[in-house]
This record gives C-alpha cells, structure tokens and sequence, in this order.
C-alpha cells in the first residue's frame, strides 16, 4: 500500500539546513490502522505530508500502491490524493464559507463527479456521521466533535483507499475524542488503511501498530494485531 | 469547473463586501477614465466613407502662392477655385465626381404660418448623393444639367421635410429660399456621417445639411461659401465674377475612381490640366496634386489629433495605476485565503486549478468593474456633451463595440491584475497552513 524506502526531507533557509526525515523507511500494508507517535519537531508531520504527497521529498523513494510517486508532476499528485487518500486534520479545515454539504462536495469537484453522483456519496457520508439533518449548516455551527465527523464524512466521500490522519482528536474533548476515534475503527474495519499521527499514548495503542518518530527517523515498532514484521531499512 | 469557480468567486466577493467593492472601484475608475478617452479617439477616426475607400478621392491642387507652399501637411491647398472645379467637372473619365461646399439660405413658404429659419445648405453636384450613398425617401436627385446651369430644384433632409412639411412626400411641392422659389425634387433619409469625411473644413464633427442646391445657381444667386475660403492673389476682375475667376479657393471636389486604369487615365487628365493651366501663367509652383482616399483624407486632416492620441496613453496609464492597486488588494485578498487554498489542494485541487479558480474570481471582479467603468464612461462622455455644449454629441457616445471592448477591458486588466496573485496562491505550501489553520 504505502512502501517509503530511505526518504529524505530537508529544508533549507540561506544559513541553516534542518533534516526533518533522514534516511526514513516505511511499509504499510493495506487495511492496517497504523499509529505515528514522537515528540515534537521528530518529523511526524512531514512525513504525513510526504505520504499525503503535498511534499516531495528531497530524496529516497515512495511508492503509493506501487506506483513510483517520487517524480510525479503536480497535477497527477493532486490526481492521486483526491482519489486515493483522505486527509483528517487537528484543526478540522473545513471551509467556513461553506455549509456541511458543500465541504463535503470539495473533493468530489475535482473527481470530476456529476451532481448526481456527488448528491448521492455526499448524503451517505453524511448519514455515516450522524449529520444527515445538518447538511445546511455551516461549520461555526456545529461543536468541535462534529466539525471532526464533518471532516471525516469529507475525507470518505471519495472512498479513498488510505486515510491520513493528523492528530485527529487533539482539538477534542474526551468523549467527543472516543467517538471520533470509533469511527476511524469503524472506517479501517471497512477496509480503510488509516495512518494516524498522535500525541495520545491511549489513542496510539488502539492502532494495530505503532511507529515512533524520532530525530526524522524510524527508532521503534510494536506490531499490533494484524501483519508481520515490517523490514526497516 | 467553470461554473463551479464563478460560484466560488460570488461567494468569495459576497464575503468581504468591503475589499471586494475597494477592487471593482479601482478597475471601474480605470475603464472609466480609459474608455471615456477611448471613445472619443474611437468615435473621432471612424470613417463613414469605409466601404468606398478604394474608388473615393478628395482631389487637391497645387495652384498656390508660387513663393510659398500651402500651409497643409501635404502643402496643397484643401480645396479648389471655382475656375478649376467647374474645368474638372467637364471631364467624363470618372465614374461619379462632386463639387461643393457649405452655404446657407433662409427658408419660407408661401401661405404658411412657418417662421422663417435659416438652413445650413450644401451646393453641389447630382452625383453628390451617389457618390457619398446618401440614401433617398422620397424622389431624388436633380437633373445632372442642374450642375452647370441655373435650375431652382431642391433636396430636402429628413429632418427638414418634417419641419416644413409635417413628413409628408413633398416631391413637387415649392419652398423659398432667399425668397426665390425653389422645387423639391427628392427627401433623403437620415443620414449624418461622424466625422464628416466630405467636408473636413468645417467642423468634422457638424450635422449634415439641411438642404442641397444644384451647383450650377452661383452665378444666379452669387453664392458664397460658409466655410473656409483661402486665397494667395487678388483677381483682375471685380465683382462676383472676380471672385469666380480668382485663385481664392473654397470648392471640396470628390472623384469615383473604380479602377486602377481610371485612375491611371483621371491622373493623366489632372496632369493635362495643370500643364494647360500653367501655359496660362496660372499653377506657377512644381506640378504637384493629389488624390487621397477617405482614410487618407482624415489623416491628413487630422481629425484625430496627436494631443487626443496623447490623451490615449494617459489613460492606459491610469488605468495601469488603477491595475496596480487592484494587484495589491487581490494580494491580500487571496493571501488571506491562502489556508484554503491549501484545504483544497489537500483534497485534490491542482496548483493549475487553484490558480484559474482565483484567475475566475478576478476575473469576475473585472466584469462587474467593467460593468460599473460604462456608467463612469457615460458619465464622463455626458459631461464632454456638456462642455462641448452639443457640438460633439455624436462621437461623444458609446457603440455597442465600445460597451464590449470596455467589458474586455476591464477583464484584461482583471486578469493582468490577478495573475501574480493567483499564482502566488497556487504556489503556496497547503502544509504550512494545514497545521495551523
């Protein structure tokens, strides 16, 4: 599903050059529910942008379903994550000018779906979430919870095969956070692969594996209860 | 897509009223003053004679001052003595040929309450109507003898047929002019070519006359011209007649020239002429004439002048300024919508597609700046009407060409402006903004 072999990220300003992944490699198998842990500035992020593909990395190699996705052009990138990942973020990023349905239909747009089409996945997620009946509403009037299952429903309306989430319940009281962490269970029993970046040692347990971060680089793994060992370069 | 962004675009302007109004001002202010400018210079170089260009001709002489050349751009005077216009009249090489200039009569009628009015007339040959295709509603032209022998016979404008005679066909019917009968043979529709190719003159932007008179009444009637009447040399003879035989020059002449070996022949006879005239002690300067088409005639006139092409520039250059302005506000409009942008490209847009969609939403803001610059460009051209007080009305107006090229104006400038900021947008990392939305 994912497979990165020595990536490399480094950033560069006119004195400094800071290596956020350094010889970084990585599979992840398809149906997994794959916890990233590490502290801060470890790299986390960056390597969720670059398995999101809105980072190139500076070197290695990353194959997404085993398409060599390292020198692709942007536009087929972008091509590839609308079709086959879905991203959830710490801070939700829904569009506030828009009303639940049309956040949702974002994605759909660049798919190339007909209204039709779109009218229909948009209305199933939305049930899938429990927001059948807020479809109208804008995001500033939901509560945090829902504005996180809002943004899962708009990362499933694609039907991506990989979902990437950032730090999904870190904006979220506990409750809210255990129902949201029970629909991402819900999603990966369906078949979703999810990645799943998080400071939360409860929350990073309940993954079949768990990937710690340190320094930009790999330094541990537990296997959870699907899959064999992964090699590590 | 498209469809799609325009949506986004009326949402995103709905969304910041204020910015958004601060952009469609500062292009609509630009178009405005741009296209106020434009329009005049447009409306002033238009040629009503276009569809004739290639077998019209405003014939010039070289019968001047021998010790200095005419003061014209080609240094031959404007227009013709009447001695050299009733010569070149009798020659039978082109297809259609005109003499003429503007005059003026006062107008009666018997057994009638009208009051008298004074006409602004134009003396001229029959072809004038054919050469220049005036159209007739009732009637037409005079005989072509009426050209060289006096027959009182008169064509009406349109305007004047409703003024005298209630729009009735006043074919046959008589009116006074300078109190001497004259019959009406024909009623020309409305017709008022802007500028006026065939009398530069006078004011190239002037109505059209209200009646025309055969050329051949001068004598009968001593007619003069209203316009201009230049001369170098003072004629042996006294009298109306002195000024017939003199070198004052006042008659415009226009020849239909349809091929190449007509014109070839009608040079051949000007040449003839002047040689004939110089054996006569007259056309003592080099043997110099012209034969300008209607596009020539107004640039040689210059009816649009190099301080209205200046005037041009300057407002291109306004509404560069006012493009500028709209760069910096859509900066920071976009900038702000950068986190976004950067949602949307996580979910699948392409660097490609966020920068038409921003390339829409500006243009959207040119449309509506546009639409808004034509008020300002009528306004504007209303108040030239006002300070011009009527003399300029009909170039002081906007064409549906104009309306449109102002819509395009105000989208290429729309685009221009949008550019940098659409692809500063585009090019933006989604990742910065994804984490700290």
């Amino acid at each position: 599903m994912l497979k990165m072999h020595n990536i490399r990220k480094s950033y560069r300003t006119d004195t400094i050059e800071t290596h956020a992944l350094r010889d970084f490699s990585l599979q992840v198998n398809e149906g997994e529910f794959v916890s990233v842990t590490g502290p801060s500035g470890s790299g986390k992020t960056t390597f969720l942008n670059i398995a999101g593909l809105l980072e190139t990395p500076t070197g290695g190699q990353y194959l997404l379903d085993g398409e060599d996705v390292s020198s692709l052009n942007d536009r087929d990138r972008s091509r590839l994550r609308n079709e086959k990942i879905g991203f959830i973020f710490q801070g939700f990023n829904l569009i506030p000018d828009l009303n639940l349905f049309d956040n949702i239909d974002v994605p759909l747009r660049y798919r190339g779906f007909n209204a039709k089409e779109r009218k229909k996945r948009i209305e199933k997620v939305l049930e899938q979430v429990g927001l059948s009946a807020r479809a109208k509403h804008l995001p500033a009037q939901l509560s945090g919870g829902q504005q996180q299952r809002v943004a899962i429903a708009r990362a499933l309306a694609g039907e991506p095969r990989f979902l990437l989430a950032d730090e999904p319940t870190g904006n979220l009281d506990s409750l809210m956070a255990r129902q949201v962490m029970e629909l991402l269970e819900f999603i990966n029993e369906w078949g979703t692969t999810i990645v799943m970046v998080t400071h939360d040692p409860d929350l990073a347990r309940r993954a079949h594996r768990n990937i710690q971060i340190v320094d930009g680089q790999v330094s541990d793994l537990q296997h959870g209860t699907i899959g064999a060992a992964r090699e590590i370069a | 897509m498209i469809g799609y962004y325009i949506s986004l675009a009326m949402r995103s302007l709905r969304g910041t009223p204020i910015l958004s109004t601060l952009m469609i001002a500062a292009i609509a202010v630009g178009v405005g003053a741009c296209m106020t400018v434009l329009t005049l210079n447009y409306m002033m170089s238009q040629n009503a004679l276009a569809h004739k260009d290639d077998v019209l001709y405003a014939v010039q002489l070289d019968g001047w001052d021998p010790n200095e050349a005419a003061d014209t751009p080609n240094e031959l005077p404007w227009q013709l003595t009447y001695q050299d216009a009733t010569a070149l009249l009798r020659s039978d090489i082109p297809t259609r040929q005109v003499a003429m200039h503007r005059f003026g009569f006062t107008v009666t009628l018997d057994e009638s309450e009208m009051r008298p009015f004074t006409a602004e007339a134009r003396i001229t040959t029959a072809d004038f109507f054919g050469l220049f295709d005036v159209p007739f509603l009732f009637g037409g032209t005079w005989d072509a003898a009426a050209d060289l022998s006096p027959v009182q016979q008169v064509v009406l404008s349109k305007a004047t047929n409703d003024k005298v005679f209630g729009g009735e066909i006043s074919v046959g019917k008589t009116i006074n002019l300078n109190g001497e009968p004259f019959t009406v043979v024909g009623i020309i529709d409305h017709w008022d070519p802007s500028p006026k190719v065939y009398d530069l003159n006078n004011s190239p932007f002037a109505e059209s006359e209200e009646i025309y008179i055969p050329f051949g009444l001068h004598r009968k009637f001593e007619i003069f011209s209203w316009g201009n009447t230049n001369g170098w040399s003072h004629s042996n003879e006294e009298g109306y007649e002195g000024f017939l035989q003199g070198e004052s020059v006042w008659i415009q002449y226009w020849v239909e020239l349809d091929s190449a070996a007509q014109k070839e022949k009608y040079e051949e006879f000007l040449t003839g002429h002047i040689r004939q005239q110089k054996e006569q002690g007259r056309f003592q300067r080099p043997l110099k004439f012209a034969l300008s088409k209607p596009s020539e005639w107004l640039v040689l006139n210059e009816v649009l002048r190099d301080d209205n092409r200046v005037l041009g520039w300057l407002s291109l250059a306004f509404l560069l300024v006012c493009v500028v302005n709209a760069v910096a506000l859509l900066l920071a409009k976009f900038l702000r919508k950068a986190p976004e942008a950067g949602v949307r490209r996580a979910l699948g847009a392409s660097r490609n597609a966020i920068f038409i969609q921003h390339l829409i939403e500006s243009s959207c803001i040119g449309v509506l700046g546009g639409l808004l610059g034509i008020l300002l460009s009528l306004l504007g051209l209303g108040g030239v009407r006002q300070l011009a007080m009527g003399k300029i009305d009909q170039i002081a107006s906007m064409d549906w060409l104009m309306v449109l090229a102002a819509i395009g104006l105000a989208v290429l400038a729309s685009l221009l402006a949008g550019l940098y900021p659409a692809w500063r947008i585009s090019r933006t990392n989604p990742s910065i903004y994804l984490k700290t939305q």
